[in-house]
């Protein structure tokens, strides 16, 4: 018994493949907007190595790039034999591939499914390579005289600044490196030096951020330095201070805004994934109703199209069987050629 | 009566004046919209920096105008190519007829008007950008300090996201935030003897400093940002001063706004004179259609060798008929009257 049998006459039939073409040509559309988003999400990734230390994943955006690609190349070739297919001198050259070609459907249908999948469960290691990026891209924040690292201060400051946000986790984060260059620190003055002795490796830590960590929204002009003494300042608290500084660490802002991004494009790409199973079921039915056309002389004559032509676990013994009989052929032929041989010896 | 400026048109210099009119006509369409996009971002960027002109300037007046001009000439690309379109087709032609003449007329006194109007408006109104930003910004930098006024309370976020995002300090530079008073005294330790000294140190009583606000800082800066005490070398060690000062903005907001703006209403000038001269083209081509068709009855194919013209008599006669058609009361206007009353809006305008 067929899975899903239906049963196309001729007009159904060319309404099929028309609808079919139509659709195959949209979806070509819908595979250069992929290309395009997983293009857009490879140049966003690239804009921001710098601070996840230029080892972030490009498998994502590179797997949008293939599907779009590959969804173009299969769609228009699909396009063209639903073209064809209304006239039977043309459709006689496409027969014998298409059941192959089908096959190669499926297992695209289901990579697209995989890709859309991706895109929503990647966030966890863009995560850790975002924690360990900032974090080693606020230890160079001083190195502004190391070649290779000169841009590193520049990139934190734009990059505080865009995403409104300080530091890894908050701006305490800054107290903790030492952020202003040797270059630019008196040595000879008593406070530089007690700062230098009061710590293990020697370092001018102090309780102030950079300018970039600064909030325009402050109704007061903006305090950097002297963060935790409350006594340095006219009327601060900086338990109570929130509006003074950016209150939301770089690490959460970035992967916030990536996690977005690729949320609205797996949810695109399985937009798309939907389109594809249709088509290729609609494939199928024309493919079979093409089959049944009994009669090639009658062009007008009903024939029946279905899935499969036997019921689903029908389907899959018989598929078991056919990968059993190529192994079992190759058993027989070996022992033809053992017999053969014995009685020649013997 | 002579006509004006004939043209014979015999089919097959119809069926091309039909063809190249449709390919200007989407031209006109294409060129419309993006001057409407362009007076539409324009509008955008003035609504955002409206805070930094006066309130006085009436450059706002400009988009306004090229929005709506751009908008009359999109129409006029559209109306251009389905009539063009239609005028190969004998089927689809009739309905065109009665309704080309009024859309002529409302084509090139509304639009040309409305164009003539936003061209001078993008000649003239950029001077006045000068004056308008001085005072706007002069407002804005006062009140940078009023966070607790209603009503001015945005001024201090405004301007620190512009000094950030156009890269700027000050009105001409970082000296002017030593002039006015930036720290708003509600911060100001009335106990401290240096703020006291300081407000003491002027008639105005203002808490002024050598320092500016965190939004003048240049990220492009080898050394963390140096705000306060600038006038003082001494106050920062190993401050070299021969090197190139890279650690505030160095240009000043009103220098880099103007450029912004006049660059802006520039682009849209250009837009707009490309647009009207597409639209004088695209109108007088209809006209030139439309008359050698009427010459053949409406029919389309017809091998006659038909004259088209732009205005059925001389100037002076046609004036010389609406004069007296105005002067003797209400008579029922003959078919030719649409075409002449237009002429005394359609001449100057169609110069």
């Amino acid at each position: 018994m067929a899975l899903l049998k239906i049963k196309f006459d001729q007009k159904k039939r060319v309404k099929l493949a028309q609808g079919l073409w139509l659709m195959n040509w949209l979806s070509v559309l819908a595979g250069i907007i992929i290309f395009g988003l997983g293009l857009f999400l490879k140049i966003e990734l690239r804009k921001r190595s710098d601070v996840m230390d230029n080892s972030e994943s490009h498998f994502v955006p590179n797997s949008l790039i293939g599907m779009g690609v590959l969804s173009c190349v299969f769609n228009s070739l699909a396009g063209k034999i639903c073209y064809d297919a209304l006239d039977p001198a043309k459709y006689a050259k496409w027969k014998p591939w298409l059941k192959s070609y089908l096959a190669v459907c499926v297992l695209f249908n289901i990579a697209l499914f995989l890709v859309a999948l991706c895109c929503f469960l990647l966030r966890g290691s863009l995560e850790s390579t975002l924690a360990h990026g900032l974090k080693n891209g606020m230890k160079f924040y001083r190195d502004t005289d190391t070649p290779g690292r000169c841009f590193m201060k520049k990139t934190i400051d734009m990059l505080q600044i865009e995403f409104k946000c300080c530091g890894n986790n908050g701006f305490r984060d800054w107290f903790e490196i030492q952020w202003i260059s040797n270059r630019y620190l008196d040595f000879s003055s008593k406070e530089v030096k007690d700062r230098v002795k009061s710590n293990v490796d020697g370092r001018y830590l102090l309780d102030g951020v950079p300018f970039s960590c600064c909030n325009p929204n402050s109704p007061r002009p903006c305090i950097q330095y002297q963060l935790t003494n409350n006594s340095a300042h006219y009327s601060y608290d900086h338990q109570t201070e929130e509006l003074n500084l950016w209150v939301r660490g770089c690490r959460a802002a970035l992967l916030s805004y990536y996690s977005n991004l690729m949320n609205s494009m797996g949810a695109v790409v399985l937009l798309v994934w939907l389109f594809e199973v249709t088509i290729t079921i609609g494939l199928r039915y024309l493919h079979t109703a093409l089959e049944g056309v009994s009669n090639p002389e009658d062009p007008e004559c009903v024939s029946e199209g279905w899935l499969l032509e036997k019921s689903v676990p029908e389907t899959w013994k018989a598929f078991l069987e056919s990968v059993k009989k190529l192994g079992k052929g190759n058993q027989v032929e070996a022992e033809g050629a053992e017999a053969g041989q014995s009685p020649e010896a013997g | 009566m002579a006509p004006v400026l004939p043209v014979v048109l015999p089919l097959q210099p119809r069926i091309r004046l039909a063809q190249g009119l449709w390919l200007l006509s989407w031209l006109l369409a294409l060129v419309g919209g993006l001057t409407l996009f362009c007076s539409g971002h324009l509008l955008v960027q003035l609504r955002h920096l409206g805070t930094f002109l006066a309130p006085s300037c009436p450059f706002a007046t400009l988009p306004q105008v090229a929005l709506a001009a751009s908008a009359v000439a999109l129409g006029t690309g559209l109306v251009g190519s389905g009539a063009s379109r239609a005028s190969l087709d004998a089927a689809q032609y009739p309905p065109w007829r009665g309704v080309l003449g009024p859309l002529l007329v409302a084509g090139t006194a509304g639009g040309g008007g409305l164009l003539v109007l936003a061209l001078g408006l993008a000649l003239v109104l950029p001077g006045t950008l000068d004056t308008g930003l001085e005072e706007g910004l002069g407002t804005a930098l006062a009140h940078y300090k009023d966070t607790e006024v209603p009503g001015r309370c945005q001024a201090k976020r405004l301007l620190d996201e512009l000094q950030i995002k156009h890269q700027c300090c000050g009105r001409h530079g970082y000296k002017d935030w030593f002039g006015i008073q930036w720290v708003s005294s509600r911060y100001l330790d009335p106990n401290d003897q240096d703020v006291v000294d300081r407000i003491q140190s002027n008639v105005e009583g203002l808490y002024l400093i050598d320092g500016v606000p965190f939004s003048c800082c240049n990220p492009h800066s080898p050394r963390p940002c140096l705000q306060s005490q600038l006038s003082d070398p001494h106050a920062h060690p190993l401050y070299d001063p021969r090197q190139p000062n890279l650690n505030l903005w160095a240009q000043g907001c009103h220098g880099v706004l103007l450029g912004y703006l006049q660059g802006l209403a520039s682009t849209l000038g250009n837009l707009l004179a490309v647009t009207f001269l597409l639209q004088a083209l695209v109108l007088l081509g209809l006209r030139y259609l439309q008359t050698a068709l009427e010459g053949l009855g409406g029919v389309i194919d017809g091998e006659g060798e038909a004259q088209g013209y732009l205005f059925p008599g001389g100037l002076k006669d046609m004036l010389k008929t609406v004069w007296l058609q105005g002067g003797v009361a209400h008579r029922p206007a003959p078919e030719e009257a649409p075409p002449e009353e237009a002429p005394p809006k359609e001449g100057p305008s169609e110069v």
